[in-house]
């Protein structure tokens, strides 16, 4: 009778006990001491003031049988499965941003504006913005061009403001299909990176709609701007599949990315 | 003629009235009626934070549940699971974001009943844990997300003389010594069923 009473009672706590399992449970990475800072003075080019940061996920190795159901699907594909999967690690980006300017004296000189780039890597491919634009720019003097993997829309901050926002996982998901497209499958990078595939999937007909994309491994933040500004961010992953390297008995899943190049500009 | 013999008879008769013992005191409600031993609780309420996490998280909504046993009419003890949602909210990156706590205890309860309701007092020690690593993030707590929790509570309990339910409110302080060193203070209602 005792033991029936104890099966009613764990009947009635099951659905709070099932509640309280994590629902939500992503991971914040904080961006890289000390914070990113510009100073606003153009360079010698007069160029508007750059600075880079970044960081990488740490991710442990698949185990054997891992690696093992990732070999079958490889073969079943014809092609290569990442270990990092898009589908697996979600990733979204929290930035703040302060105009360090007093908002006592502030400078006149032009609207004080901010523009943040970010780029990354996955498991087969770097990509990063600076590269590309020299790439771009040899051979001619124009201004550079600089396409990011994801662009964050510039926008006016006021002396002393700090303006946060984000960068959303349908953003990242988006770039790592652009990665992946251009890194493996020989994408035309610009069409790719500036179309939401969304909306005009220009450039991406070479990738198999069964293609296994990869998630981003490395997130790196390319801040301008024309005042004297400072970026701070946090990386949030959620990793659906305990894939984040926690145990100190997991060994570090370490690739090494090809650093993406664009072809030469036709002369 | 019949009529008038029966009538002297009877009213010849010696009168004899009937001897009964003064009747007890009713007692309602009797407690002793009320079921007692292996009972169930569930319960939602709000869950605050005090001291450093109290900077960076807001009160959230919380829903528990206990599993206990009467062990006298006075004395239980119970097992209490908690699960919270909370945002975080201060000058940082992450407000607005999301942080939920699911806490574990094992309790001792001591209740004095007076008929229909009762007060009592609880605590006991437990463990918390953090959906997310936001508020090592924040500074605000070292790198694990599980801790230690200690405190107690009380409450008043209102039986419904349905025999097995009951209804209650309930207050908690806790301290979560090692996670941020903070202090959490939990308020609920419940719906009690004594099988």
């Amino acid at each position: 009778m005792r033991a029936g009473q104890a099966l009613q009672a764990m009947i009635v706590l099951a659905p709070v006990v099932c509640a309280a399992c994590d629902m939500n449970t992503p991971l914040y990475f904080p961006s890289p001491e000390p914070a990113l800072e510009v100073s606003g003075m153009p360079d010698a080019k007069g160029n508007p003031s750059r600075g880079e940061n970044g960081l990488s996920l740490q991710f442990r190795n698949p185990t054997a049988e891992e690696q093992k159901l990732l070999d079958q699907q490889a073969a079943s594909l014809g092609f290569d499965v990442p270990w990092i999967q898009r589908d697996n690690v979600h990733i979204e980006l929290i930035y703040t941003v302060t105009n360090n300017d007093d908002p006592m004296n502030p400078s006149t000189d032009g609207v004080p504006q901010f523009a943040i780039g970010i780029d990354g890597a996955n498991e087969y491919t770097k990509y990063d913005e600076n590269i590309v634009s020299m790439a771009l720019q040899q051979g001619n003097n124009d201004p550079p061009t600089v396409i990011p993997l994801i662009p964050v829309t510039p926008q006016v901050i006021q002396p002393g403001q700090t303006i946060t926002g984000t960068v959303r996982e349908d953003d990242f998901a988006e770039a790592e299909l652009d990665l992946y497209a251009i890194g493996e499958w020989m994408a035309p990078y610009a069409a790719v990176l500036i179309n939401n595939s969304q909306v005009n999937p220009v450039g991406l007909e070479m990738v198999p709609p069964n293609a296994v994309i990869p998630a981003l491994i490395e997130i790196d933040v390319n801040f301008t701007a024309n005042r004297d500004m400072t970026v701070k961010y946090d990386v949030r992953v959620r990793d659906d599949h305990n894939q984040l390297l926690h145990l100190t008995t997991d060994t570090l899943f370490s690739p090494t990315p090809a650093l993406f190049q664009p072809p030469a500009p036709a002369p | 003629m019949a009529a008038l013999a029966t009538s002297w008879l009877l009213s010849s008769a010696p009168g004899r009235a009937q001897v009964t013992s003064e009747p007890s005191a009713v007692v309602f409600p009797d407690p002793a009626k009320f079921a007692r031993g292996l009972y169930t609780e569930g319960e939602v309420g709000a869950v605050a934070f005090f001291g450093h996490a109290g900077d960076v998280v807001s009160p959230g909504f919380a829903v528990g549940a206990r599993l206990g046993y009467d062990l006298t009419r006075w004395a239980a003890l119970q097992l209490h699971v908690l699960g919270s949602t909370h945002q975080i909210t201060g000058d940082n990156a992450l407000n607005g974001q999301l942080l939920q706590t699911y806490q574990a205890a094992v309790e001792g309860k001591l209740t004095y009943r007076f008929g229909q309701t009762s007060i009592f007092a609880e605590g006991g020690p437990g463990i918390e844990r953090l959906s997310t690593n936001a508020l090592y993030v924040l500074g605000v707590e070292p790198q694990y997300r599980v801790g230690v929790v200690l405190g107690g509570g009380a409450g008043f309990d209102y039986h419904s003389l349905s025999r097995h339910f009951s209804i209650g409110v309930r207050g908690d302080f806790k301290v979560m010594q090692q996670l941020t060193s903070s202090q959490e203070l939990f308020a609920s209602t419940y719906l009690r069923y004594t099988f």
